[in-house]
């Protein structure tokens, strides 16, 4: 029998951490080409410690092929110690990002990147930039089970209403769930600064794990192979990205292999007799602290826009403090208020003051105050939890005209709008923002013969809510009549309103 | 350059003992207006000025307001207020009912909650529905609420009893246990020896933000790699390397330095129901496991214990 001649058959293997890459392999140049120097030397540094040498094997003098010493740039290091020297002495001295790029990609791992490198400097990059994906959040919710209705709800000593988060257990399911599918390479991690944890999962559509296929797959006009899930700690949330790369066109194939990741994770995550789906919140941003701010673990997820007092502190005192004059910190802040409001209301550098300004002053003055009521301590520009995309559908009744033509022209046009179809097919549309069958159905009944135009409103911008707040301190939208959805009280990114209010499903927002 | 690092250090020194001094006058101020006898005195000694006679009895009137707001809520723990909501289209007037509940822990009060009722149905105005909260999701609100604050339909006519005030007691109850499992874990984790929080690795201070690494397990050669790491801890005493516990402080994960790992279940009453601890080679260390079972309180003693008899 010959010696072993390595046959690929197809199988249901995970792709291991240490199976590498090729430099010059599309991801591995994307992704390292938008890395910072500081982080790729701290990267390289997370990669030489012992845990981790296993899965980052670099080039060293041992490996080191006699008959091309002559011909290579870079001089392989004697020892993993002798590496982080290197890399030490590298973050010390000054220089620019390529020089270490170069020195990884040709130097020290010439002889490919490891799927764990690959997936340690993505998660890198995610947490330096919290802003490059887009994120969706979705929430875990157990299908009820009839027959178990009164247990599922009790609250006892024992119960339990979140879904247990173990990490072996689940990337065992989820292995399971896709192998037969695809080949992944599967990271999870958690983070420190944030409380979350970060599932990488790179989509390798082949049916062999071998190194020698990973290599190959270059082909096909689909981007990204990688989509990260992120669960925030104690929360039944996750926030799914399903475009690595933003505004990144993803083809068909790709699309599918994502829906089936997409569709395994709340499999993996039940369990007999609880079984687990996905469903959307209405809610996407693009920095991950507006998500944790919304849709995390702490207290403020139903207590956005005014009602932020409420969650800061700023309503009530602590119980055992009894003092009731102004603090010195409140009256430093009265101060520096009127600073501003005065700095506010002064004119361009060419223009002279005007008496007026004492009045100006004190129409500023009142219009911050009803900003501080609205929006409360939220709203603010440079507090990381803006939101870039804020849709509202209006399903509130045209206001009729009081006098009794108006009522005949009304009547006259809600014959028109009760032909949508033909509009609604139309193409570019947003599709989750069209109303569902029932909500027609809801509308119908409740306000026939009223003319409810399909009206729907986008806010975009890097702050939606900061840029409202600027408009009601500037006077250009009046603080007092505008509807509290205006101030991102309701939650979501993405909402319909009736009788000037958030539609909500009857569910308590945010758990 | 000497003389100006003095001055400012003069400066910083001078804020510091006008804001230590504006604190303890603001103190002082607070413990006059408390007098019993001020109320009285101002009302029937005659003054020589109207004017400040009147805005002294409304200072005096504020600090005794919140020396009764701040005894009820420090004694009954659950209080109720009443608050507006300013939308122009909140329902029924924007009348909403906060209910607020303190909870303290170690002689302190750690944190308030809020919950916000509105009443949505003007047909049954005695219903009320949770508008806003600050709860946080390991809590079980939606749980609570349904079972203790059911909604009825608009167009039912039998109204379904709500009780606001067993609620009430039932999600104090969830969060002060909740906090006092942080609580104890953090306690847990001083007597094991372990300071606090962050306490590992030898990285530089350019430590990436990328925390423990969940799969970074299997590939053949996990057993050797493992050994690597721990040849050094090996001879020494067993100890606890590690505890950290979910969010919600129901399952507490305890690392030993021999490469021990175990699991533990905890109730809501801080009541360790169920215990799975693995030696190295994946075999239970029953002795342990069941010494594990118990208050959370003294769990690290007892761990400790049995690990030194076995």
């Amino acid at each position: 029998m010959a010696p072993s001649i390595p046959v690929t058959v197809p199988d249901y293997k995970n792709v291991p951490h240490s199976y590498k890459l090729p430099v010059a392999h599309r991801e591995v140049v994307r992704t390292f080409s938008k890395l910072s120097r500081l982080s790729l030397i701290s990267l390289v540094h997370q990669w030489l410690t012992k845990k981790n040498r296993e899965f980052c094997r670099p080039y060293l003098k041992a490996d080191e092929d006699p008959n091309e010493k002559d011909r290579q740039v870079y001089e392989p290091a004697e020892s993993y110690e002798d590496l982080q020297d290197i890399y030490k002495e590298l973050a010390a001295r000054k220089g620019g990002r390529k020089e270490v790029v170069d020195r990884i990609l040709e130097g020290d791992w010439r002889n490919g990147i490891s799927m764990f490198q690959l997936a340690t400097a993505e998660v890198h990059h995610l947490l330096e930039h919290p802003g490059a994906l887009r994120w969706n959040a979705r929430r875990l919710t157990k299908i009820r089970n009839p027959r178990l209705l009164e247990t599922d709800m009790e609250v006892t000593n024992e119960s339990e209403h979140l879904p247990r988060f173990q990490a072996q257990t689940f990337m065992m399911n989820l292995a399971k769930e896709l192998l037969p599918l695809m080949k992944a390479h599967l990271f999870i991690t958690r983070v420190k600064t944030l409380p979350m944890t970060i599932l990488r999962v790179y989509m390798h559509d082949s049916p062999y794990s071998t190194e020698a296929s990973l290599a190959m797959d270059t082909s096909g006009p689909d981007g990204a192979k990688a989509v990260f899930f992120i669960w925030p700690n104690g929360s039944p949330f996750v926030f799914v990205s399903l475009s690595t790369h933003l505004g990144q066109a993803v083809g068909d194939e790709g699309r599918h292999l994502r829906d089936v990741v997409d569709q395994a994770i709340p499999k993996a995550f039940s369990r007999p007799s609880a079984r687990y789906q996905l469903l959307g919140t209405n809610f996407s941003a693009r920095t991950l602290t507006a998500l944790l701010t919304y849709r995390g673990p702490g207290k403020t997820n139903a207590a956005a826009g005014g009602w932020s007092i409420f969650a800061d502190h700023s309503f009530n005192q602590s119980v055992l403090d009894y003092i009731t004059a102004p603090r010195p910190s409140q009256e430093k802040k009265r101060a520096s208020d009127k600073e501003s409001a005065a700095e506010a209301v002064k004119p361009g550098p060419g223009r002279p003051k005007r008496v007026v300004d004492e009045m100006e002053t004190l129409k500023v003055k009142r219009r911050r105050k009803i900003a501080e009521g609205r929006f409360g301590s939220s709203a603010k520009l440079g507090d990381g939890q803006g939101v870039e995309r804020f849709e509202v559908r209006i399903d509130d009744p045209f206001p009729t005209i009081s006098n009794s033509n108006g009522l005949q022209r009304d009547h006259n046009i809600s014959e028109i709008s009760n032909a949508p179809a033909g509009r609604r097919s139309r193409r570019g549309r947003p599709p989750l923002l069209d109303r569902s069958t029932e909500d027609m159905e809801d509308t119908r009944n409740e306000d026939d013969g009223l003319w409810i135009p399909d009206v729907r409103l986008t806010f975009s911008g890097t702050h939606v809510f900061a840029g409202i707040r600027q408009l009601v301190e500037g006077g250009a939208i009046d603080g007092e009549k505008m509807p509290g959805w205006m101030t991102g009280e309701a939650g979501v990114t993405l909402g319909s309103v009736k009788s000037g209010r958030m539609r909500t499903k009857g569910e308590i927002q945010g758990v | 350059m000497a003389t100006i690092e003095e001055l400012d250090k003069d400066i910083a020194g001078l804020r510091n003992r006008i804001s230590r001094l504006r604190s303890h006058r603001s103190n002082l101020t607070s413990i006059l207006l408390s007098s019993p006898l001020l109320t009285t005195r101002l009302q029937q000694r005659p003054v020589t000025n109207e004017r400040c006679r009147r805005s002294a009895a409304k200072a005096v009137k504020q600090q005794s307001n919140r020396n009764v707001e701040n005894i009820y809520r420090a004694c009954a723990g659950v209080t109720a207020y009443k608050v507006k909501d300013p939308d122009p289209n909140a329902v029924d007037d924007g009348n909403i009912l906060g209910v607020r509940i303190e909870v303290p822990v170690d002689g302190q009060f750690i944190e308030t909650y809020h919950v916000l009722f509105n009443r949505p149905d003007p047909i049954h105005p005695t219903m009320l529905k949770i508008h806003k909260h600050t709860i946080p999701p390991c809590i079980p609100l939606q749980a609570l609420a349904n079972k203790f604050l059911p909604v009825t339909d608009r167009d039912a006519d039998t109204t379904t009893e709500q009780n606001l005030i067993r609620f009430g007691r039932w999600l104090r109850k969830e969060l002060v246990s909740w906090h006092l499992r942080i609580a104890t874990v953090q306690k847990l984790r001083c007597e094991a020896g372990l300071s606090g929080k962050a306490s590992e690795d030898e990285v530089g201070p350019e430590r990436p933000s990328i925390g423990q690494i969940l799969n970074a397990f299997g590939g053949d050669s996990e057993e050797e790699s493992d050994e690597e790491g721990h040849t050094a801890s090996k001879d020494g005493p067993v100890q606890i390397e590690h505890i950290e516990a979910d969010h919600a402080v129901r399952e507490i994960r305890i690392t030993w330095s021999n490469g021990q790992t175990g699991v533990m279940k905890v109730a809501k009453d801080g009541e360790v129901e169920k215990s799975v601890i693995r030696s190295r080679n994946g075999s239970r260390v029953l002795q342990i496991e069941l010494k594990a079972v118990g208050r959370i309180e003294g769990l690290v003693q007892r761990l400790t214990e049995a690990g030194a008899v076995s």
